[in-house]
């Protein structure tokens, strides 16, 4: 069984945690700390698999981890799980959401926090794997998107125009949020 | 391409950008609780948010949390998103419980009654968000509320594909966290064949539910195996574009394969002939795969491969009954360890580690010993070399022993320190299990304590001491060994301490060397004497009290340290203590005591040993207690009702001192109470106690205790031991006394079930004194140590003599009572010999303290004492006259008590005649 899946980038910041047991909210913070203290003293040639923190259950669990560009996709898992099934795992959901963000990078991950959870909810489901077959969590997907669309077009249209109207200088803002430069991780290590 | 990007909710995308703007922590904290204030403000103003604005608000405060904040409202206005008709809004508040909301909320009930109802909704978009909440929370109540649906949901014709496939799952995780609450007697068949459903993903899911069945229920599901078996075959042989979208990188269904490998690995291997022979095929055709040149470059490719191709491995192993396949599954990991990929060296390392166990692959797996060692000196990553002691561990046999334990011990001198403790325990584990020659044994661990002398743990080296002692044929070589080991200038006090007790057994063994002989040996081992703690200390203390035994031409030198200042008077007290009682008993002593005493330290670790045979803590230590306890034996009354075990110890232990103190002298070594080296008295006043550690191997008898030394004072320690101590401060005025009794826990554990319970005679709550002698009060406790109960009975120190109240009178007074009293049972003389110097000062301090006054100018001679009191109870006062004649010459007492009440002058005469 998976325990959690987190996502942080090289600096520890996590931009995805998903605990599939109940911790504490501080432990969950404590556990991500902990982890990526882990594995971010790692060389990039080691090998992907090592031994849990003690806060999420020592030896008995394995963090299971890849390394894109500035981001960590960490999994913690049982010894029910296939260590190399696993990888192959955080391999389908980066590509994943790939497709969706074409091109991810990890703004994406930020300024998107609720698709994330959403493309993580089509591959693993209370800690077990649910659907592997990429075109399927894609169409899966898309499908959302297309409700959101309609929802949106129906009913949501008013409420946006007013937020628009107040913040009329929004367009302006974005431009200047200072982006850095940040390599997609969409295009390495595939 | 379908994107995702450019959608909706401008406002948190200003807010994200606003915190990553900010340049300091202070300004993303002031951000934040800005932003907390507006959203609270929303959420409780007046105005009703619409299903946009409050998604929009939902998100931010999970972004908030996500930063590392706790987010302590919001809850509410999640639930009601779940009853919105919108997918979107559904989506995010299922989204913000499964992240923010614990199964102990008390919104539970509200979130189970939206699921309830999306539950039954025509939509399977609503049934799928509602099944991914309960499989996120998955808690009791919910299993117990909605859970009952499921299994219907989950094998029903009309259900579609991928409702039924997270079906699966969310009933597997109500199974794992409330197996009871959801019976699925009834469903068994009809899940089981969920296996050979169309629907890929649907399999998927129900191969992970029956892997977690089968485990609690394997009888109930053992027709799952051939169509698991039949499955994989399919899947195994189908070339991979039948299976379309589930090839991944060219590997068909990898995940699914890995599940089914799991799943059969619950069961024995088939009975059946044809399914057992297309199971082998299977196999066969993994293992053949894998020698097939790659299909793609890409590591994915090969990741899943061998994904499936480990798991195979694993069945093999689990299986383990075709030497064929297990040979071939060695020789395929045999490739691995060379691999250039770490991933596949580390689960290679592992697997064979597996394999080593099973019989048929053993020799096979020790083929690859050169490469494991190779890598566990070359590999760069610590996982990988962890995993690589492990293989070494688990492929040694006798015939390899030497040269692994060789290879770990020089590995150990560079070994992160992360896995230094496991090594040395796998060393030592090693080295005892194949010793053939225990001069070897004893060679590697003495080169453990040397090279990682911090991580050896106490298991270990009592371990070597325990075996030196059972094997004549090695002592004489320990202790050779180990007095050169003690030269190196710096060396670990582990290994002081297995000196220290080495030498003390066997240094006599190499006496005969000048270069080691009995002083030289002393004095090595004082010389790491200051340099260790307090334990070491006590155990070096030990054995130098073993060496006056051994060799007494030392004793001279070794009495002097134990006398030393800093010994007698050392702050810790059981130092001080063994410095004492050693001293004492070096004095007092004769030879043949000592060589007793020798003797039976060998016996009980001998015993000791053979008892732990099976558990190797047996602890040195233990020995080192009992070895002072024999001594009290002689005068303690045994009344063992222990079974087993302890008899035996205590028989072949008791009995040598026993008669050897008793000739000699009487030795009375109070040992925890060392400041009073009283001469023993009637046995009656003696309890003992026998206390129960390991119900089977320690017991322990600590004497007790002289209530007599409460005759003259007040206060004081009433027990003790190393559990407890029990004191005692006591008032008395005319008929009332108030007894604190206080418990002092000497441990660094709580005590359990504490209790103590205090049984009064009649004679103290009436007030009046019927009984004779003493009064006394019997106080009961119980504690709880090891899980076992320990009862000790103790007596109060609460006697008749306490309620006496000096009385003044004048010499005239004084003799008319005197002769007041002339019948002869109200008299009671006694004449008896002195225990204690007859000094007039200290004598004059007992009576005081008895309770009796002291009359001056009656008696013409100023050595005799002449006293008066008053004995006061609740109905009566009793006047008693007393007095004591020392005669110097003869050491001898008279004393002369005259009362009203005859009792009580022979009450008070049997106490007193004990005190002088």
């Amino acid at each position: 069984m998976i325990k959690a899946i987190l996502v942080f980038n090289n600096h520890g910041k996590p931009r995805l945690s998903k605990f599939y047991q109940y911790y504490p909210e501080d432990i969950q913070h404590q556990i991500i700390r902990e982890t990526f203290h882990l594995v971010s003293k790692r060389d990039d040639n080691v090998c992907n698999f090592l031994e849990g923190g003690t806060l999420i259950g020592g030896s008995d669990y394995r963090l299971i981890y890849r390394h894109y560009a500035t981001l960590y996709f960490v999994f913690c898992v049982d010894s029910s799980e296939s260590e190399l099934g696993i990888l192959d795992l955080i391999q389908v959901f980066v590509e994943t959401l790939d497709k969706c963000f074409e091109n991810v990078c990890e703004l994406d991950l930020i300024f998107h926090v609720d698709k994330v959870h959403y493309i993580l909810s089509e591959l693993v489901m209370g800690g077990m794997v649910l659907e592997t077959n990429m075109t399927e969590i894609i169409t899966r997907i898309e499908e959302q998107n297309k409700l959101e669309k309609q929802e949106a077009g129906i009913s949501a249209a008013p409420a946006r125009a007013v937020s628009a109207m107040k913040e009329m200088n929004i367009p302006q803002k974005i431009k200047d949020i200072k982006l850095p430069d940040l390599p997609s991780i969409g295009n390495l290590k595939f | 391409m379908p994107t995702v990007k450019g959608d909706g909710m401008r406002g948190l995308a200003v807010f994200i950008s606003d915190i990553r703007n900010c340049k300091s922590k202070e300004a993303e904290i002031k951000r934040i609780n800005k932003e907390l204030a507006n959203i609270r403000s929303k959420f409780k103003g007046d105005k009703t948010l619409d299903g946009y604005q409050k998604k929009k608000y939902v998100c931010k405060l999970l972004f908030i949390f996500l930063l590392g904040h706790d987010i302590d409202f919001g809850h509410m206005e999640a639930v009601n998103l779940l009853s919105s008709n919108k997918y979107t809004e559904k989506q995010i508040g299922y989204l913000f419980i499964s992240v923010l909301v614990g199964a102990s909320s008390d919104l539970m009930k509200l979130v189970i009654q939206s699921i309830k109802n999306d539950l039954v909704s025509r939509n399977p978009i609503h049934i799928n968000l509602a099944l991914h909440c309960m499989a996120n929370v998955g808690s009791r109540e919910m299993a117990d509320s909605v859970g009952g649906d499921i299994p219907k949901l989950l094998t029903s014709g009309e259900t579609i594909d991928s409702v039924k496939q997270i079906a699966g799952l969310t009933l597997l995780r109500l199974q794992r966290s409330s197996p009871e609450m959801i019976p699925l007697g009834e469903w068994t068949s009809r899940i089981i064949h969920l296996l050979n459903d169309q629907h890929m993903g649907v399999v998927t899911s129900a191969t992970s539910l029956i892997e977690a069945l089968v485990r609690k229920n394997p009888d109930e599901y053992k027709s799952c195996v051939s169509l698991a078996v039949s499955r994989l075959s399919r899947i195994v042989t189908a070339s991979y574009t039948d299976l379309q979208d589930y090839t991944y990188y060219f590997v068909p269904a990898p995940w699914l394969s890995v599940k089914l490998l799991r799943l059969l690995q619950n069961y024995p291997p088939p009975e059946d002939p044809s399914v057992r022979t297309r199971l082998t095929e299977c196999l066969e055709t993994i293992l053949n795969k894998a020698q097939e040149p790659p299909k793609s470059k890409k590591v994915q490719h090969s990741n899943a491969k061998n994904a499936v191709l480990f798991e195979a491995i694993n069945l093999i192993i689990h299986m383990d009954s075709d030497p064929n396949l297990l040979v071939r599954a060695c020789n395929q990991l045999g490739q691995f360890l060379q691999h250039k990929e770490t991933n596949l060296r580390y689960l290679a390392l592992e697997s064979m580690c597996l394999l080593a166990t099973s019989e048929f692959s053993h020799e096979a797996v020790k083929k690859h010993q050169d490469t494991v060692i190779t890598a566990l000196k070359t590999e760069r990553d610590v996982s990988v070399r962890q995993r690589a002691v492990d293989l070494l561990y688990a492929m040694c046999d006798r015939s390899n022993a030497e040269e692994i334990v060789g290879e770990m011990l020089e590995y150990l001198e560079s070994a992160d320190y992360s896995i230094r403790e496991e090594m040395v325990l796998k060393v030592a584990i090693l080295a005892e299990k194949y010793a053939v020659d225990y001069t070897w044994y004893v060679d590697v661990i003495l080169n453990l304590i040397r090279i990682a002398g911090d991580y050896v743990s106490e298991e270990v080296w009592y371990r070597v001491i325990q075996i030196v002692i059972n094997r004549d044929d090695v002592q004489g070589y320990a202790a050779k060994t180990v007095f050169e080991a003690l030269q190196a200038p710096a060396c670990h006090e582990n290994m002081v301490k297995v000196g220290g007790y080495i030498l003390g057994e066997f240094g006599n063994l190499i006496a005969g060397d000048p270069r080691s002989s009995p002083l030289v040996q002393f004095q090595l081992l004082h010389s790491k004497y200051h340099l260790c703690s307090p334990n070491t200390r006590g155990l070096l203390l030990s054995t130098y009290i073993k060496f006056i035994n051994l060799f007494p031409e030392i004793k001279a030198s070794i009495q002097e340290i134990l006398g030393s200042d800093n010994n007698l008077r050392n702050p810790d007290v059981e130092l001080q203590q063994r410095c004492i009682e050693y001293l004492q008993l070096s004095t007092v002593a004769s030879p043949d005591v000592l060589v007793g005493l020798h003797n039976i330290t060998l016996l009980l670790f001998r015993s000791l040993a053979k008892l732990k045979k099976k558990k190797p803590t047996a602890t040195a230590e233990g020995g080192e207690e009992k070895e002072k306890e024999p001594r009290t034996i002689p005068q303690a009354q045994v009344n063992n009702a222990e079974p087993s075990a302890p008899v035996p110890l205590q028989v072949s232990v008791g009995l040598p001192i026993g008669r050897s103190t008793a000739r000699n002298r009487r030795l009375s070594v109070n040992l925890k109470m060392i400041c009073s080296l009283m001469p023993p008295l009637p046995s009656f006043f003696f309890f003992f106690f026998l206390m129960k550690f390991e119900a089977y191997l320690f017991f322990y008898l600590t004497i007790i205790f002289l209530i007599s030394r409460f005759f003259c004072k007040q206060n004081g320690v009433l027990f003790e031991n190393d559990l407890l101590q029990i004191g005692i401060k006591a008032e008395y005025r005319q008929n009332l006394a108030r007894v604190g009794v206080f418990f002092g826990n000497k441990t660094t554990f709580q005590f359990t079930n504490f209790t103590s319970n205090l049984v009064l005679p009649d004679s103290i709550k009436s007030g009046m004194y019927k009984n004779r002698g003493c009064i006394l009060c019997k106080c009961f406790k119980i504690w709880c140590q090891s899980g076992q109960m320990q009862k000790l009975n103790l007596k109060l120190p609460v006697i008749i003599s306490k309620f006496l109240e000096p009385a003044e009178m004048n010499s005239e007074a004084f003799f008319t009572r005197w002769k007041a009293l002339s019948q002869p049972d109200q008299e009671c003389q006694k004449i008896f010999k002195a225990q204690f110097p007859q000094d007039t000062e200290q004598v004059k301090q007992k009576v005081l303290g008895f309770g009796l006054s002291i009359l001056q100018g009656i008696d013409p001679n100023p050595d005799n004492f002449v006293s008066s009191a008053i004995l006061h109870t609740r109905n009566q006062q009793v006047g008693c006259l007393v007095r004591l004649e020392p005669n110097k010459q003869m050491q001898m007492y008279r004393l002369t008590i005259r009362s009203t009440k005859p009792e009580i002058s022979k009450a008070l005469g049997d106490l007193l005649e004990t005190q002088f």
